[in-house]
């Protein structure tokens, strides 16, 4: 299943404001907790060291006294901050009986402390101070409540998945807003593209108000138009030469023996008047067969029977059985390279032939033809090269389509109903490969590959 | 030759009967499959023509029917000219086959290949009236003159030669002598003949090689006209 095109970009601008959101939730939560952590430390800091000389100084258990007082003005008994003071001497303790899990505080610095009855760990921090006199070395234990700051974290993580859960769907159908204003050309060019008709060929999708990527679209799918267009052309103009082709011998066919039963006729002027009408049926026989072997290499038959063979020699033969028009023609030929490839015999002969008859027509008296075979990487080339007036380009690319003759004096001609190059061909194309065309320097070399 | 026709399109079946009828030929004339196998059974044929689309039941399964009892050579016709009617045909044991629109000459020449088949070779000396053709030399006389001959040209000659009296189409010709089988537009073949004449009748009073006008050529020796 396909999404629509909105769907799947609002759903990828909700992914990427997800990972926004996300990095930016954790980013800051980390910086907070630091932060708080940070503060909670100060806040110890600050209780010890605003103790820490009044107790240094204190060196008798008298004065000892004063300082307990003192501390129990700075510490309320069930507040959120106890402070101990541990020492080997009874006589200079504070706090009460230390909690069990003191000693394992360790050394001076921050820690954790859990009091029983207690949700959460206290936040500690240990700092020794040395023996003064009759007092032994003691060490002070600060400790304070977490709960105000993990509340404020828990506020804060709250707030921000939160806003990011509203931020990402809001992205999410902001990003399905932008998407549907920005396809929107698409929507209409697709309109467009519906109302197309095959009874107007020649219309086209309209560029000029369109954003560049999507006209650049519209200008690929009017090039599709354009081809789809001259091919259908070339169909019509094809069905057109066909009809026009059958109709010339049609008429004569029709008017001679109409003429011929229009009155008493000898035997002698019968006869040859129906041999006048067999000359005209083997010219129909000729085209319709070259017609049903062009609509089967059309529907994409290939060549069968392919056996390996010379190229050399096939091409040898061919020009063997032409060597009396070549003689009458003062044209030689000349065949250069040879490949082993599969290939079907008779439709290569017959491809070669039209080939070489294509040349000698349009060669002059005493000119070499080059027939020449290589090998590619790619497969086989067969070309034929005459010497010959250059041919526009515009008109070599469609040597090879049906019925299209170079000199339009020539159509009709009965040896040759321009179909010639149309089954080269097809005869490359069955055998997988293509046909191709050039004229440089007078020299014209029509060929085909075979792969 | 005793020949069987199983064409199931009237004006073919007539033209064919009537064709190979006035070649000497004897033609039975099936207008169905099941009539044509009943035919094909009962009857001894030296070659059965037969038609692939026929009602009834179709050539192919004709041809498959009658190869269980019988080995008479068979020609197909068949309008599709595709290559799978072609290798189904051969594989169902048929001797040859002929892709609609055919002509009649190409039809007679491939019943005439079937017949000669399994005939004893050729004669090594031919003789045409005062013409005389040595195969195995691959020399000609006329009149006892030694005929200068190519060797496209002597082929072309025996060919002709070999199937006196018979009208051989150019494609039947290209086949034979230069052992090309496609349509080609080129005029090889009237030139070659063109050829062959100048050196074979120009010389000499009588024509032996004459052009049968939209079929052909025929080498005959022909009762000279009262002018």
């Amino acid at each position: 299943m396909s999404l629509s095109l909105s769907r799947r970009l609002a759903l990828m601008y909700a992914a990427s404001g997800f990972l926004v959101f996300s990095l930016f939730g954790l980013v800051m939560h980390r910086f907070f907790q630091h932060q708080l952590d940070l503060h909670q430390r100060s806040e110890l800091a600050t209780r010890l060291e605003v103790n820490e000389p009044l107790i240094r100084k204190t060196a008798e258990p008298a004065r000892w006294q004063i300082v307990c007082a003192k501390l129990d003005a700075i510490f309320p008994a069930d507040g959120a901050a106890r402070f101990w003071v541990l020492s080997a001497n009874p006589q200079y303790r504070y706090g009460g009986d230390p909690p069990a899990g003191i000693e394992a505080l360790g050394g001076d610095g921050y820690g954790t402390l859990q009091l029983p009855g207690r949700q959460r760990p206290l936040r500690a921090l240990v700092h020794s101070i040395a023996a003064n006199g009759d007092r032994p070395e003691i060490r002070l234990v600060a400790a304070i409540d977490q709960r105000p700051y993990f509340d404020t974290l828990h506020a804060l993580t709250f707030v921000l998945v939160a806003t990011s859960i509203a931020g990402m769907l809001l992205v999410a159908g902001l990003g399905y807003w932008i998407a549907r204003i920005g396809l929107r050309p698409l929507t209409r060019l697709s309109d467009e593209a519906r109302s197309l008709s095959p009874s107007k060929l020649s219309q086209r999708l309209p560029g000029e108000p369109l954003p560049p990527e999507i006209a650049e679209l519209a200008a690929s799918f009017n090039g599709a138009l354009d081809r789809l267009e001259s091919a259908y052309q070339q169909l019509e103009g094809f069905n057109a030469d066909v009809a026009h082709e059958l109709r010339t011998p049609l008429t004569n066919l029709i008017g001679l023996t109409q003429v011929a039963l229009s009155r008493e006729r000898s035997a002698s002027e019968l006869q040859e008047m129906m041999q006048s009408n067999l000359e005209e049926l083997d010219r129909l026989r000729a085209i319709i067969n070259d017609m049903l072997f062009l609509a089967r290499a059309d529907q994409g038959e290939l060549a069968r029977n392919r056996v390996s063979a010379s190229l050399a020699q096939e091409v040898s033969k061919t020009v063997d059985f032409l060597e009396v028009v070549l003689d009458e023609a003062g044209v030689r030929v000349r065949v250069e390279g040879d490949a082993q490839i599969e290939v079907e015999r008779a439709l290569l002969g017959r491809a070669v032939n039209n080939l070489l008859l294509n040349a000698v027509q349009h060669s002059a008296q005493g000119s070499e033809v080059l027939a020449s075979i290589a090998r590619d990487q790619r497969g086989v080339r067969v070309s034929v090269s005459n010497p010959g007036p250059v041919i526009a380009a515009e008109q070599l690319e469609r040597l090879f389509a049906r019925f299209y003759r170079l000199d339009g004096a020539r159509s009709g001609s009965r040896d040759n109903h321009g179909l010639g190059l149309a089954i080269v061909k097809a005869i490359a194309v069955m055998h997988g490969g293509q046909v191709f065309v050039s004229s440089d320097n007078g020299i014209n070399t029509f060929g085909f590959t075979l792969a | 030759m005793k020949i069987l026709i199983v064409e199931d399109e009237p004006k073919t079946a007539d033209y064919l009967r009537r064709g190979l009828g006035e070649q000497g030929h004897v033609v039975d004339l099936a207008g169905d499959g099941h009539g044509g196998l009943h035919l094909a059974l009962e009857v001894d044929y030296d070659v059965i023509v037969l038609d692939v689309m026929l009602p009834g039941i179709d050539g192919m399964a004709v041809l498959r029917a009658l190869r269980e009892r019988k080995q008479t050579p068979v020609i197909m016709l068949t309008a599709r000219d595709r290559i799978d009617d072609r290798v189904q045909g051969l594989h169902a044991g048929a001797d040859d086959y002929l892709v609609k629109p055919f002509s009649f000459l190409e039809l007679l020449a491939r019943l005439q290949a079937l017949a000669r088949r399994g005939r004893s070779q050729d004669a090594p000396q031919l003789r045409i009236g005062d013409l005389e053709i040595d195969l195995y030399a691959r020399k000609a006389w006329r009149g006892g003159q030694r005929l200068d001959l190519t060797a496209k040209e002597f082929a072309l000659l025996a060919t002709l030669a070999r199937r006196r009296g018979e009208i051989l189409s150019k494609t039947v010709i290209a086949e034979l002598v230069w052992d090309v089988n496609f349509d080609s537009d080129a005029n090889v073949v009237e030139v070659a003949v063109k050829r062959l004449r100048s050196k074979l009748d120009e010389p000499f009073g009588t024509p032996l090689l004459h052009t049968i006008r939209g079929m052909g050529y025929v080498l005959e020796l022909r009762e000279a006209r009262a002018p």
